[in-house]
């Protein structure tokens, strides 16, 4: 690892103190990766690295893992704060008195999914006032108990912007195959393959114009939501060698602006910031300026199917950013439309004020302290304490009818057994249906005699090894109390009810 | 170009909007249609000419049933627009696009007012009046 360290990061093209020194004279050579691009097809790869001094970059879009520390100051008599909220958004309150983190995707506790920590962060940004409130339980030190005040970024000590994940190099594009409409952190899902979405800038991507790694580290400076911000480390579920590379940076609120780092809504998922960001990259190698080169066309992304709700969703195939851009993808022998979450208008427009900045000799490029890992281990969380499935919890003992039975047997069988839902089996002992008692009071209703009749055909049914909680959505986004549990052959092997779940799970969870 | 038809009360039960394609020979396509005690409402979309829908105006206005051109009005708040396109690909009827610079752009032609996008856009930028 070490050798390998060592190795990236070669400056045997131009050295960073030239670069800067061309910087601060006016003759530095800096493209957005965008024109990079272009400049390499018509004078080839080794005439544009030796050429092209910094190439820009820039993306916008919607960064959960992202918010600020914020110090207050202290009131008169002063207070330790221990719960605090921001406009009614909860902030983080495990440190000192009057320090907190505000978190893009806490949200309010008044208006829910429509305002949230990223919303906030906007506010402070747009030099809005912020309803402050916060209580403690007194201490000798600190007396206060209650404080409720309004304050402004003007007003703040500090006010940092420590985003613990930004900048995805690349990201999975999304569509869903179920037959419901899907409200995801991917947007909304149509059902049926209506739509992809995807999210990431592609040829603009900061992370993807530097794939080895040879440039980008602890100390590199960056445009960051307006203002300058600084790469402090790898970012969490950072994996550079999957191309899924991520970043850990920091800049000073009160330097940046609202147009680049807006709180958004994902409906029905919850809030979070759209946050902008942009890395020079400096071409001190030619492989730093091969991977600076790629177009949207070189550059692949799995699509996922968002409609299996698993950690590991299935590849539907893979896909590039040019496909994705287009606004069609060919998914099952149709053409579904796509579209991005995060702006490329806006990417385009940060790659450019950052060209900017480093022509005008404002900006000038840093040599990392330390490059950000090139291979990381992503580990899933395993659980270590069993857990309950559908087999553990369902009832055994099912107690079906058969399609040609008499449809007043079934409702008496259901009274004796005192039972709600009772599945119907063909000649092979294969579900065919399901009755409930509201099933047969409707039969009473309506006057109908055969259980062909009254029965559901379309069963929503269970498997053994399924986690209970994806049983419960199923459960209440059909409206239904019970399903049955088959095996691969559609046989019967038990049924799990709600009055199960309730009494087996949920006591346990909560008593 | 879409029309809003008014069924007066009485009027619903006639088949007046079979009788307009059966007899002009103009494809009529039923985007909403509202029935309730008091009078029916459809909304039908009409491709061609403007002979075309001066023609289908003209039969509806002679059976008694209202006749109003109609669009939906969806207000874009372009201050809040990010122009991420959250909101393209999910339209049904591909009233939203990109133009050439990547800004959103939207067709009200098109629109269906469905408020797909509306729920879609994460800065909230949009509403349908």
């Amino acid at each position: 690892m070490v050798s390998m360290s060592q190795e990236r990061g070669r400056e045997n093209l131009k050295r960073y103190e030239d670069i800067n020194a061309r910087v601060k004279r006016g003759d530095a050579v800096v493209l957005t990766a965008e024109e990079f691009i272009e400049t390499v097809v018509k004078s080839g790869l080794e005439k544009a690295a030796k050429e092209v001094d910094v190439v820009t970059t820039g993306t916008f879009g919607a960064m959960c893992s992202s918010g600020a520390f914020i110090n207050f100051g202290h009131a008169e008599p002063p207070i330790k704060m221990w719960h605090c909220w921001l406009n009614d958004v909860p902030s983080y309150r495990g440190l000192a008195a009057v320090d907190a983190y505000i978190g893009a995707t806490a949200m309010s506790e008044s208006r829910g999914f429509e305002y949230g920590g990223g919303h906030v962060i906007e506010d402070f940004v747009s030099g809005r006032e912020v309803e402050l409130r916060a209580d403690s339980y007194g201490t000798d030190c600190y007396p206060r108990k209650y404080i409720e005040t309004s304050v402004t970024l003007a007003d703040l000590n500090q006010a940092v912007l420590l985003n613990p994940r930004n900048a995805y190099e690349r990201y999975s594009a999304a569509t869903n195959s179920t037959s419901r409409t899907l409200y995801t952190y991917m947007g909304v899902l149509l059902p049926e393959y209506g739509n992809i979405t995807f999210s990431g800038s592609g040829q603009l991507s900061p992370l993807y114009k530097d794939k080895g790694f040879e440039t980008i580290g602890l100390g590199t400076r960056i445009f960051l939501g307006g203002g300058i911000g600084y790469v402090i480390g790898e970012g969490t579920q950072h994996s550079p060698q999957n191309q899924f590379g991520t970043i850990m940076v920091k800049g000073d609120l009160k330097d940046m602006k609202p147009e680049y780092l807006r709180g958004a809504t994902f409906s029905k998922y919850g809030t979070t910031l759209y946050v902008g960001v942009g890395i020079p990259i400096p071409i001190i190698n030619e492989a730093v300026a091969a991977s600076a080169a790629l177009s949207d066309e070189d550059i692949y992304t799995n699509l996922l199917d968002y409609g299996i709700p698993s950690r590991d969703r299935p590849v539907l195939r893979k896909v590039s950013y040019k496909e994705l851009r287009n606004g069609k993808v060919i998914v099952n022998e149709k053409s579904v439309p796509s579209s991005s979450l995060s702006s490329y208008k806006m990417a385009k427009q940060i790659a450019e004020q950052l060209k900017q900045w480093i022509l005008e000799g404002t900006f000038l490029l840093t040599h990392p302290v330390e490059l950000l890992p090139a291979y990381r281990e992503v580990k899933p969380l395993n659980l270590r304490r069993a857990e309950p499935k559908v087999g553990d919890v369902m009832t055994r003992e099912v107690i079906t009818a058969r399609l040609t039975d008499d449809i007043k047997d079934v409702a008496t069988q259901l009274i004796q057994k005192g039972i709600d839902h009772l599945p119907i089996i063909d000649e092979g002992g294969k579900l065919a249906g399901i009755v409930t008692s509201w099933d047969l009071t409707g039969a009473l209703a309506y006057g109908k005699k055969a259980l062909a009749e009254v029965m559901t055909r379309k069963v929503i049914t269970a498997r053994e090894g399924e986690a209970i909680d994806i049983v419960v959505q199923k459960m209440a986004q059909h409206n239904i109390s019970g399903v049955p549990v088959v095996d691969d052959e559609n046989h019967v092997v038990g049924i799990l009810t709600t009055d199960d779940i309730s009494r087996k799970v949920v006591g346990r969870r909560f008593t | 170009m879409r029309l809003r038809l008014t069924y007066p009360h009485g009027y619903v039960q006639k088949p007046i909007l079979a009788e307009a394609i059966i007899k002009l020979g103009v494809p009529l396509n039923i985007l909403e249609a509202t029935v309730n005690t008091k009078k029916g409402e459809i909304i039908v979309s009409v491709e061609g000419p403007e002979e075309t829908v001066e023609k289908v105006v003209q039969f509806f206005h002679e059976k008694g049933v209202g006749v109003e051109k109609f669009t939906y009005i969806l207000e874009i708040d372009e201050g809040k627009c990010i122009s991420c396109g959250a909101c393209v690909s999910p339209c049904p009827v591909a009233a939203i696009s990109f133009k050439p610079d990547w800004t959103v752009r939207f067709d009200q032609e098109k629109c269906v007012g469905c408020g797909v996008c509306v729920q879609a856009c994460p800065v909230r930028a949009i509403k349908l009046l």
